[in-house]
C-alpha cells in the first residue's frame, strides 16, 4: 500500500492497522471523517465514543474501527484439563510461570514465552506507563522486566527452544506452536482466535494476556483490530463514507462478515449478532466483554520506527536466548538501539 | 540512396526516411529501448539520486547527502553481517553448483536414449527453483520433522537436527537449494563440451594420456570459456537471491540467513527507509561489478579461446 500511496494511487476506501494511521494522517493521505460524522452519513449514535477517539488525530476522526479486539492468550483446553490446572482469566507473569511449570509436570506439553513489544507493552501499562514514552526517553524498566522473564523462561525445561521458533514462527497463523501441539499456549490478538482454533483443529480457550507482576494499574486494553479510512486523493468521498457507514451499522453485512474483523463496534449490531455465532465466534465475544469490563484506554498508535524497533527487539531476544548476552546486557543494547531508531525515525 | 550526394539538399520525407538503412534497425529495438528507459534506466537514475536523500514513501525526499552511505559503513553493524552472510553464500553456491554443474554435464556428453530425458529432469530444478512454492517446499523438508531428518533416520542415523533453526546449518540449506539448480549452468556446460574437438581426445588417446590427464589437459582448458560465462552469470544470480532467504527462513535464525537484498526491503519497505534502501542497491552495484570487473581483467591468464 505504501508503494500505492507514493504513487497517489490509493483507493476510496483503505483498511489499516493503528499503528499507521498516525503515519498517514501526517502526510495528508487520509479524508477527515467527521463532516461526515456530523451530517450523518456515517452513522455513529450506537458506537461507543471511546471507539471514535481510538481513530482521531488532534480531535478529527481519520479512521473508524471495525471491530474490537485484545491481547489474549489461547490453550489447548485439552492439555490444561489433564494436567488439573484451572487459568484464570488474568494471571500475572509469576503465575503464568509456575502455571506452565505444573503443566509441563503434568503433561509434558511445553510452553512459549518470547518476549515480543506486546508483552513489554502490557508490562509497562501495568505500572501506568507506555513503552514507547520508556523507549523514547532511554529508560528500561518495562524492558527489564520482560527480559529478565525471558531468561527465567528460558532457562527452565518447559520453554520452547529458539531454535524450533526458527521453524515454527509464531507470526504466521500456520506456523504456530500451538498449531501442532507443539505448545499449549500462543500469544496473538483476539480477532485472530478463530482462525488460530480451525487451523488447530482442536478446541481452544481464551484468557487475558498475562499482566506484569505487582500490577498497579490494568494492563488490558481494547484494540480498534482495523479501521477504515477514506483517502485524500479519493474522488468518490461521499460514496465511501456510505459504505463505511452500511458497512459498520448494518446488521445483513455484519451477518455476513460473522465477527471476522473483530467484534462489531456497534454495541446494537454485536447484540443482534451474538446468537447467530458458532461456539467459537461466543468464546471471542464473551472475552470481548470481559475485556470491556475492566479495559484502560490503548496507547498512543505505535509512532514510525516501530517495524524497526520490533526487529531490534527479536534480535537482542535471540542474543539472550542463544546465550550471546545476560538479560541485562541485551536489555540495555536493545534500550540504547531502540531510542536511536526512534529519534531517526522522528526526524 | 544515402550516398547520393547532390548539390541541392533534398529534403528527406518521412517514407524516405523510414526506408534509409538503420532506421528500419532502431524502429524494430525501439518496443525495446522504451522499456529499457521507462523500466531499467530511469528507475536507476532515481533510485541513485534517492540514495542521498530520506525518503519514507509517504512523503517527499529529503536530501541528505552521503549520510546515508555513512551510515551504511560505520554505523550499521548489520549491514556488514549482511554483507559476509551474502558473501558465504556466494563463496558457497557458486563453486559448488558449476562442479555440480560440470560433473552431470560430463555424464551426460555421451548421447544414450535417455540422456534427453536425463536434461530435462536436471534442468526443471533450475526453472522452478527459485518461485515461493519451492521454497515453502524447502521448508518443510529440512524442518525437525521433515523429510530430511525421516529419511537420515531410516538410514538408522539419529537426527532430530533443526536444520534451519541452528545458525550454522540455517545457510547450508540454502545453499544446497541454490546448488540443487545446477541445470542452467550444466546445460551451457553440456554445449561446451560438445564443441570440443574429438580429434583432440584422439591424439591425446594416441599418445598414452589417461582419463584424468585427458580431462585436465584439454576439457578444462578448452571448457575454460564456457566456466567464465557461467561464473559471471552465477555470481551475479548469487548476489541477487532474494526469495530463499525471505520465504523460507526471514533471515533466522540470528540474521545468519539474511541476504543483502532481503535486508534492503527491509529497510525501504518494512522500515520505510526507501533512501537508505537505494544506498544499499547501488553498493550492490559496485561490488558485483567491481568482481565482474576483475574476472574480466584476468581473463588472459586462464581463459583460453581457441584462435
Amino acid at each position: 500500500m505504501s508503494a500505492m500511496a507514493a504513487g497517489g494511487n490509493l483507493p476510496d476506501i483503505i483498511q489499516q492497522d493503528y499503528s499507521y494511521i498516525k503515519q498517514y494522517q501526517k502526510s495528508g493521505q487520509l479524508a477527515d471523517l467527521t463532516p461526515f460524522m456530523e451530517s450523518g452519513i456515517i452513522d455513529t449514535s450506537k458506537i461507543p465514543e471511546s471507539i471514535i477517539e481510538s481513530g482521531s488525530i488532534d480531535g478529527k476522526c481519520y479512521a473508524l474501527s471495525l471491530g474490537s479486539n485484545a491481547p489474549m492468550m489461547s490453550y489447548d483446553k485439552a492439555v490444561v484439563e489433564e494436567a488439573g490446572v484451572t487459568l484464570p482469566m488474568q494471571m500475572s507473569m509469576d503465575e503464568f510461570f509456575d502455571i506452565s511449570q505444573q503443566i509441563y509436570e503434568k503433561t509434558g506439553a511445553k510452553t512459549l514465552f518470547d518476549g515480543g513489544l506486546g508483552m513489554m507493552q502490557i508490562m509497562a501499562r501495568a505500572k501506568g506507563s507506555h513503552l514507547f514514552d520508556q523507549l523514547r526517553a532511554g529508560e528500561d524498566t518495562a524492558v527489564k522486566e520482560c527480559y529478565d522473564m525471558v531468561d527465567r523462561f528460558n532457562r527452565s525445561d518447559f520453554c520452547i527452544s529458539p531454535e524450533i521458533l526458527a521453524e515454527k514462527n509464531p507470526d504466521l497463523v500456520e506456523t504456530k506452536p500451538i498449531i501442532d501441539g507443539t505448545s499449549w499456549n500462543d500469544f496473538a490478538f483476539s480477532n485472530q482466535f478463530i482462525t488460530i482454533s480451525s487451523t488447530a483443529g482442536r478446541e481452544l480457550g481464551i484468557v487475558m494476556n498475562p499482566t506484569g507482576n505487582d500490577a498497579t494499574e490494568q494492563s488490558m486494553y481494547l484494540k480498534p483490530s482495523m479501521f477504515f479510512s477514506i483517502a485524500e486523493t479519493s474522488l468518490n468521498k461521499e460514496e465511501a463514507a456510505k459504505f463505511i457507514d452500511w458497512f459498520t451499522n448494518s446488521v445483513e453485512c455484519n451477518e455476513i462478515l460473522m465477527a471476522e474483523r473483530g467484534i462489531p463496534i456497534n454495541t446494537d449490531v454485536a447484540e443482534a449478532l451474538k446468537p447467530n455465532m458458532d461456539e467459537v465466534s461466543q468464546i471471542v465475544f464473551d472475552f470481548i466483554a470481559e475485556v470491556s469490563k475492566i479495559a484502560t484506554p490503548i496507547d498512543e498508535p505505535d509512532p514510525a520506527g516501530k517495524g524497526e524497533v520490533e526487529a531490534l527487539n527479536k534480535t537482542c531476544v535471540e542474543d539472550l536466548r542463544y546465550g550471546d548476552a545476560t538479560a541485562d546486557e541485551a536489555a540495555a543494547s536493545f534500550v540504547e538501539g531502540a531510542a536511536n531508531i526512534l529519534a531517526e525515525a522522528a526526524k | 540512396m544515402s550516398s547520393k550526394t547532390s548539390v541541392l539538399r533534398k529534403k528527406k520525407t518521412f517514407v524516405q526516411i523510414l526506408h534509409t538503412p538503420g532506421v528500419a534497425g532502431y524502429i524494430f529495438i525501439l518496443p525495446f529501448i522504451i522499456g529499457f528507459v521507462a523500466f531499467l534506466a530511469l528507475p536507476m537514475i532515481l533510485s541513485f539520486g534517492f540514495s542521498f536523500t530520506r525518503y519514507n514513501i509517504l512523503e517527499s525526499p529529503v536530501f541528505v547527502g552521503l549520510e546515508n552511505y555513512k551510515t551504511m559503513f560505520f554505523e550499521d553493524a548489520k549491514f556488514w553481517k549482511v554483507f559476509g552472510v551474502t558473501m558465504y553464500y556466494v563463496v558457497f553456491s557458486v563453486p559448488l553448483r558449476l562442479i555440480m554443474a560440470l560433473l552431470v554435464a560430463l555424464l551426460l556428453v555421451r548421447s544414450t536414449k535417455l540422456s534427453g530425458f536425463y536434461r530435462a529432469v536436471y534442468y526443471l530444478p533450475s526453472i522452478i527453483g527459485s518461485s515461493v512454492a519451492v521454497a515453502i517446499l524447502w521448508k518443510r523438508m529440512f524442518a525437525s520433522d521433515g523429510v530430511i531428518n525421516a529419511l537420515l533416520q531410516a538410514m538408522k542415523i539419529p537426527c532430530e537436527i533443526a536444520w534451519l533453526g541452528r545458525t550454522d546449518t540455517a545457510i547450508w540449506t540454502l545453499i544446497i537449494l541454490a546448488v540443487w539448480q545446477f541445470g542452467s549452468s550444466m546445460l551451457i556446460f553440456l554445449s561446451g563440451l560438445k564443441q570440443i574437438p574429438v580429434s583432440l581426445y584422439e591424439a591425446a588417446t594416441v599418445d598414452g594420456a589417461n582419463g584424468i590427464q585427458r580431462f585436465f589437459k584439454i576439457t578444462l582448458p578448452m571448457l575454460t570459456p564456457t566456466i567464465f560465462f557461467n561464473l559471471i552469470n552465477q555470481l551475479i544470480n548469487g548476489f541477487m537471491a532474494f526469495t530463499q532467504s525471505y520465504i523460507i527462513t526471514q533471515g533466522k535464525p540470528r540474521d545468519s540467513t539474511l541476504f543483502y537484498t532481503v535486508y534492503m526491503y527491509q529497510n525501504s519497505f518494512t522500515y520505510s527507509k526507501l533512501g537508505y534502501g537505494c544506498a544499499m542497491a547501488w553498493f550492490m552495484v559496485f561490488v558485483v561489478g567491481f568482481l565482474t570487473f576483475i574476472l574480466f581483467k584476468t581473463q588472459n591468464k586462464w581463459v583460453y579461446y581457441e584462435s
